[in-house]
């Protein structure tokens, strides 16, 4: 045989299998219908409705819950932080993660060493990164504020979680230490680009800049875009960063989407008709960026 | 390790190791302050402290035991139904394919946060809830669509020719796949293995939320109760950050062991069609 067939297997005329196919997805479907579907369906009906924990009494709301969400300042807050925070990640990642990359793709002693100092950071739970974080940016006996102190630029020193301008900045800041995954998709696809494509430009005088701007950073589109995916669902997913570092605060000025949900949540008498309500708006914002995006995808792919 | 991409001057060279340096320093930041606050006060003594002295009546390696009872049972649980599932949807023609497979690539986008209440009700109905299982079953529920999209891709790079004799009947059929196929993609199932261990020890709010007794804790909910047990005195920074190394130790670890397999299996599961 000349050529080995790779791939999904496709064609009209092939025998379905049904019976097999659905018995190999059963594990699946088990799970994804106890969990999934039904917190689905719990999401939408519970969204309508009061319902406190301590009391078995469902009552019905219509679509107050909605309308209280809607019109709580704190929910937009979170919105926008959510991706602002979002947003410093992938812009981190796509400028300071992808020039590490290209540094990284030459050789010189230690490569391996800083290849992997920088990785490290993403293999550590979040928590435990937040966590370093606050007690570093603490304003008495922080780190960062006693480096400041010991070089005498007493005027740098902030309260880097407590001013309400700059406790969102702070947070923000974590994306310095989360390039590990965008170096690893960038040097991934570092290693599938044809040197020959540069020779021309290097003959033409380019340096190692206009290089890296010009040539190699257009040819690594689809890094970015995993990239940018990858980091702005997972800016949905969290949680810790924020409540370990400020705790939603100043004044609910650094709320993100998991601790206005998590507060809600765990505030006393919590109404989680209210968080069901909340859950869902997310849930459908979360659907329609991982639709437009995995569109973008797929038209790329051909 | 391949060549340079292209070729630069020495002068060059020498501006990419200093800058590379420099962000490297700025990156130890963290790392140094995590260390010097450990040992402030008391020095190592605060290490001894950490890991002899119970934290809510709990001694502190018993969190590491949760946390690795955890990571392995989801795990394990996570790479059996990515398995099969991936091998189904890349290798097994049946109504609804397609439909199914972009459900769950939707199901990417869910996140835990919002799925609180109703895990919470589920887990209380099934009689789950406080133990191992309630942050087993989540994790895994979490994690599948990135696993099911994973073992698609791998199965989808092997040859198709051992699906295509016409008598294949479902014994048939799971016998290719656990002789033929599933022995292939070794690689891929240690990778997702691998990253799911991970994500499960890095996994704060599931069990924050669904583990109550603190002999079940898992190291990074303790992050959370040093933070009320240690306080924020002067005595206890140093106690506090000896608390954090320790708890940072064991991803290090994982990653100095399992550095390749986390590589590739990341970008195997990045998104292509």
């Amino acid at each position: 045989m000349a050529m080995r067939r790779v791939g999904r297997v496709k064609g009209i005329t092939e025998r379905k299998h049904n019976l097999v196919g659905y018995m190999f997805l059963s594990p699946l479907i088990l799970v994804f219908s106890v969990f999934l579907l039904y917190s689905f369906y719990f999401l939408i009906r519970y969204s309508t409705t009061h319902m406190v924990i301590a009391s078995p009494d469902v009552t019905p709301a219509g679509f107050s819950n909605y309308a209280l969400v809607l019109s709580d300042r704190k929910f937009w807050t979170a919105l926008l932080n959510t991706f602002l925070v979002s947003g410093a990640d992938i812009f981190v990642g796509l400028t300071l993660g992808f020039l590490v990359s290209v540094l990284l793709s030459f050789k010189f002693r230690g490569r391996k060493f800083f290849h992997s100092l920088f990785f490290i950071p993403s293999m550590l739970p979040i928590a435990f990164i937040a966590a370093v974080f606050s007690s570093m940016l603490e304003y008495r006996e922080g780190t960062l504020n006693n480096v400041f102190r010991f070089f005498r630029l007493d005027f740098l020193a902030q309260r880097w979680l407590s001013e309400p301008g700059l406790a969102l900045f702070s947070v923000m800041s974590v994306a310095i230490y989360l390039i590990g995954i965008p170096i690893m998709y960038y040097i991934a696809d570092l290693t599938t680009i044809n040197s020959s494509v540069f020779e021309a430009a290097i003959i033409d005088g380019a340096g190692f800049w206009r290089l890296a701007r010009f040539i190699l950073y257009p040819l690594l589109k689809n890094a970015h875009k995993t990239i940018a995916l990858s980091m702005l669902l997972g800016g949905f997913r969290q949680m810790e960063r924020v409540y370990l570092m400020t705790d939603g605060g100043p004044g609910g000025a650094t709320e993100i989407f998991g601790t206005y949900i998590y507060r809600m949540i765990r505030s006393p008498g919590s109404d989680y008709g209210i968080v069901s309500a909340a859950a869902v708006l997310i849930l459908i914002i979360a659907f329609i960026l991982a639709a437009v995006q995995m569109r973008f995808f797929r038209k790329k792919g051909g | 390790m391949q060549a340079d991409l292209f070729k630069i001057s020495r002068g060059e060279k020498r501006w990419i190791v200093i800058i590379i340096v420099f962000i490297a320093l700025l990156w130890c930041l963290p790392i140094y302050s995590v260390i010097t606050n450990s040992l402030k006060f008391a020095g190592f003594s605060n290490y001894t402290y950490v890991l002899s002295h119970p934290v809510q009546n709990v001694p502190f390696p018993s969190f590491f035991v949760n946390s690795f009872i955890c990571a392995i049972g989801s795990s394990s649980l996570c790479v059996f139904i990515s398995a099969m599932s991936g091998f189904a949807f890349s290798k097994i023609r049946f109504t609804g394919h397609k439909f199914l497979f972009n459900i769950v690539l939707m199901c990417l986008a869910v996140s835990g946060p919002i799925m609180l209440v109703p895990f919470y009700y589920i887990l209380k109905a099934i009689g789950l809830y406080n133990t191992y299982l309630a942050v087993i079953l989540p994790e895994v529920v979490m994690t599948l669509p990135f696993g099911v999209l994973m073992m698609r891709n791998f199965f989808d790079g092997l040859p198709n020719e051992m699906m295509e004799s016409a008598n294949l009947d479902g014994a048939n059929m799971w016998k290719v796949f656990s002789r033929v196929y599933l022995p292939l993609a070794k690689p891929a199932l240690i990778n997702l293995c691998v990253l799911q261990i991970m994500w499960s020890f890095q996994d704060f709010l599931l069990p924050l939320m669904f583990l109550t007794s603190p002999k079940l804790y898992t190291a990074t909910v303790a992050v959370n109760a040093f933070k009320g047990v240690y306080g924020v005195t002067a005595a206890n920074l140093g106690r506090y950050n000896a608390a954090l190394v320790l708890i940072g130790l064991p991803s290090v670890l994982v990653f100095v062991f399992a550095q390749k397999y986390i590589v590739n299996g990341i970008t195997t599961g990045a998104i292509k069609d």
